[in-house]
């Protein structure tokens, strides 16, 4: 490599480094390390930002020896199926030896985010000792920690700007946590807590953001009661960012006139969520703010339609809108007709298990908003019903979009006017929608749909499977296809052996792989693990009766099963239901 | 029976005087499915909207039931694991809709069932009459606090944010490890520690037991409120804890209050 050694030279080594601090994708960045030595040795000095999208795909150790100079770290851990119960709840994603390597080897560390990870409050303690100039913690879908690990942060982490706690388990233990903030800490720029159950100081509080000029983001949680929701907004007027506490009072003239002036007070006001328990009473009060509004999430408030669209129809600027379905089809047209500039969309059941009265939230609002909002690019949208017609029509409406998400609520259901497989629609929308990077099907599906995404889906990076496909030729067309794919995860469709066997090198390209309630037999899983020495196969076995699994035979189902690539090996903190097959 | 939805004029009450439960008229809505917004808590106003009228409800037949509403209950068909797929944190906020408050009149405290834990009309109806038989059948068979000057007997009840004493229990506790729930009982100059309701129960016997009070008299403990967490989300608060005297329309007067000062923080 003289050549490459010569040109190297050419330059002394900061020059390439700040030729290098242009490169922020870490795609780039991978690309420039691999051109010479040179350039691997500079590149990972100059690297700060690292994404590790497995916890499990390489040793801590090994990624903090080769970038030393690491300022912020994000970190995922348990695999997405995790958040609706299919994976064990001790199946690992433990934060601790990551928390011991930074520890060790990026002391200068400012940023941790962490998702589906079990982080523990010694984890939050050694966070809190050793990273002197600490800024950012965010915790995303979490457990393990508790309100007395908080406490040590908040007591520890002198400059800290941002906690961030979206939708973790938190046991509620230390009632003063936030008493150990000390009065010198005055850089908070977010504080998120919305997640948390127990009861909070408000007046502590008050106290806290009253002395944080930059506080931008707040996020009560609903112990917070709406009058002293009042206080707090006038302490923060800056506020971007608003989470509400319980939305909910004595119906009160004089509270609902206080809150309406609170809220008018934040002029900058462009994100609003929380609203537990919101009714229509206090609605009203934010109506001030509603065309600045340009992020709305009202998907924990169980309000009406006409209230719904009283109130989102002044939102003229929004973009993202979480919401409930009982906004129904028509809320939904009331949306597409005021929210032109709507890019997000997510509709959540407001009754999941289906023992309450039919709610009108049909193929009819999707359609509707795919019409109206042509800026529209993200959508998870759960109804019980839909048609190829309609999902036609949204992708003709919508090539732009980059994540599809449609949940309908029944496995197996067809197209309710022809009762033909949704193969059509879904096949439409990956025809159409050249950059779509994540995709979610449900209802009655064929092998078909699965050839489309093959074929057609270039860009898609994850897609997620449910009660899907005829057999095995599905998932070889997915494994065949898909150039970009990352994240595959499957639940309960007869997809076995064959096509995993037909693709194992596809696996190496991807980053994890689920399957769970498949045709996958023990077998077929050896051979891979044989086969494959940069993947670990791990299979999971709740049932534990029977033989162990290294006496089961071949044609033993695999009940559920996670493969991903990694540079580390087999892992050591596996619990007694999970086998590493090597 | 009758709902328990203050100020929901639309349930017809029954003329119960006493325990005469001859003739029921049962009215069940979700708690979300107030009309009046003053009422409006965590719950969904389309809920579950049942309306049965049934003769001699005790003896639990109920073939004569006109179902208006949302028909058959398939509260507990059969749920696939993780489908459809919502968080647990989001289903943890819906969750808590489905309890229902069911009152009795006459009865000196109400309760809750859960209307998810069960399959239909029928299980629905046994359930509730097993909840209800102690007022006449004498057989409660969880006697837990007899004062032994006059024989009548105690259950643990709170007063709930509309005001109305239930019975504790029938919205599960999370037991979680190392929570405890700990508090002090001015007057008895007592302090109770307890990680569960069988516990509480227990320990506050044991302090009762040592004294006795008669009807009519009034204890006083101390101040203070001590959150529930129930299945993970707050649900009720516990503001006050009396003990109620049961198959008698009067409750005693015997107030357990919690003060949160003395929660202890727990070591990890």
């Amino acid at each position: 490599m003289v050549g490459g050694f010569r040109w190297a030279a050419m330059f002394p080594d900061e020059v390439w480094e700040h030729v290098f601090s242009f490169l922020p994708a870490d795609a780039d960045r991978n690309a420039a390390a691999l051109v010479c030595r040179a350039w691997y040795r500079l590149e990972r000095r100059s690297r700060w930002r690292v994404f590790v999208g497995n916890c499990y795909a390489v040793e801590p150790a090994a990624a903090v020896r080769r970038f030393p100079e690491v300022r912020a770290a994000a970190i995922k851990g348990k695999p997405h199926f995790a958040d609706f119960n299919l994976v064990p709840s001790d199946w690992g994603g433990g934060a601790e030896a990551w928390v011991e390597a930074m520890a060790e080897g990026w002391p200068h560390l400012e940023e941790l985010r962490l998702k589906r990870m079990v982080v523990s409050d010694d984890c939050l303690e050694l966070i809190a000792r050793c990273f002197k100039n600490f800024k950012v913690l965010s915790l995303v879908s979490c457990e393990g920690f508790s309100t007395a690990g908080l406490a040590a942060i908040a007591a520890n982490c002198r400059y800290l700007r941002e906690l961030d706690l979206h939708e973790n388990e938190v046991e509620d233990n230390c009632l003063h946590w936030m008493s150990h903030f000390p009065e010198s800490c005055t850089s908070l720029v977010t504080l998120n807590i919305a997640c948390l159950e127990g009861e909070v100081n408000v007046s502590v509080l008050e106290r806290l953001i009253g002395r944080c000029p930059n506080l931008k983001t707040l996020r009560l949680n609903h112990s917070v009661p709406l009058e002293r929701l009042v206080g707090l907004l006038h302490r923060a007027p800056q506020l971007v960012d608003l989470g509400t506490g319980k939305y909910a009072a004595q119906h009160h003239p004089e509270l609902f006139s206080r809150l309406e002036s609170a809220i008018a007070g934040c002029k900058n006001l462009k994100g609003l969520s929380g609203f537990w328990e919101a009714g229509p009473t206090f609605l009203p009060a934010i109506y001030s703010v509603c065309e600045g509004l340009t992020s709305l999430n009202l998907s924990y408030a169980t309000i009406q339609g006409p209230e719904l669209i009283k109130l989102i129809s002044r939102c003229k600027n929004l973009q993202r809108l979480w919401v409930m379905d009982l906004i129904e089809d028509e809320g939904l047209i009331a949306v597409a007709a005021s929210c032109k500039l709507l890019q997000e969309l997510r509709v959540f059941p407001s009754d999941p298990y289906g023992a309450a009265q039919p709610i009108s939230l049909t193929e009819h609002g999707l359609v509707a908003i795919s019409a109206g909002c042509p800026m529209l690019h993200s959508v998870l949208y759960f109804c019980r019903q839909m048609t190829n017609a309609a999902l036609l029509t949204v992708a003709k409406n919508c090539p732009n979009f980059t994540c599809f998400r449609l949940c309908i609520m029944e496995p197996h259901t067809p197209d309710y006017i022809t009762r033909q497989p949704l193969d059509a629609g879904f096949s439409a929308i990956v025809e159409s929608c050249k950059h779509l990077r994540r995709l979610s099907l449900s209802g009655l599906l064929t092998d078909l749909v699965f050839k489309s995404i093959g074929a057609s889906a270039n860009r898609l990076e994850m897609l997620s499977v449910a009660f899907a496909g005829d057999g095995d030729a599905g998932l070889h067309y997915i494994l065949s296809g898909c150039k970009n794919l990352r994240k595959l995860e499957i639940r309960d469709c007869p997809f076995g052996d064959k096509p995993l066997l037909d693709n194992a090198a596809k696996l190496e390209t991807m980053r994890s792989l689920w399957m769970s309630s498949c045709s996958v037999t023990l077998g077929a899983c050896r051979q891979l693990a044989r086969k494959m020495p940069l993947l670990n196969v791990e299979v999971i076995n709740e049932r534990k009766r029977g033989l162990p699994l290294e006496l089961q035979p071949d044609n033993c189902p695999v009940e559920k099963l996670y493969i991903y690539r990694t540079v580390a090996g087999p892992r050591s903190d596996t619990p007694s239901c999970v086998w590493i097959l090597r | 029976m009758s709902t328990t939805e203050t100020g929901n004029s639309s349930t017809t009450e029954s003329a119960v005087s006493g325990l005469d439960y001859e003739e029921t008229q049962l009215t069940l809505a979700a708690s979300g499915a107030s009309r009046s917004e003053l009422e409006r808590k965590r719950g969904f106003s389309e809920g579950v909207d049942l309306s049965l009228e049934t003769k001699d409800f005790l003896s639990g037949s109920s073939d004569e039931a006109p179902i208006s509403g949302a028909g058959e209950p398939s509260a507990a068909k059969a749920q696939v694991v993780g489908w459809p797929p919502v968080r647990s944190f989001r289903r943890n906020v819906l969750k808590s809709c489905t309890y229902v408050k069911v009152a009795v009149d006459g009865t000196p405290y109400l309760r809750k069932v859960d209307l998810e834990a069960h399959a239909g009309y029928q299980q629905l109806l046994t359930a509730l009459e097993e909840m209800f038989s102690c007022f006449t059948a004498r057989n409660y068979p969880n006697e837990r606090l007899v004062d032994p000057v006059n024989g009548t007997e105690y259950v643990p009840t709170y007063e709930d944010k509309d005001g109305d004493w239930m019975l504790i229990g029938d919205v599960p506790w999370k037991v979680r490890s190392s929570s405890n729930f700990t508090g002090n009982i001015k007057g008895f100059g007592s302090h109770v520690e307890a990680i569960n309701k069988e516990e509480l129960e227990g320990a506050i016997s044991t302090i009762h037991g040592k004294h006795h009070s008669t009807e009519n008299n009034l204890v006083e403990c101390c101040d203070g409120c001590l959150s529930l967490h129930a299945n993970g989300f707050v649900d009720e608060k516990l503001r006050s804890c009396r003990f109620s005297s049961k198959n008698t329309h009067r409750l005693h007067h015997c107030k357990v209050n919690w003060d949160p000062q003395h929660l202890q923080t727990m070591q990890s």
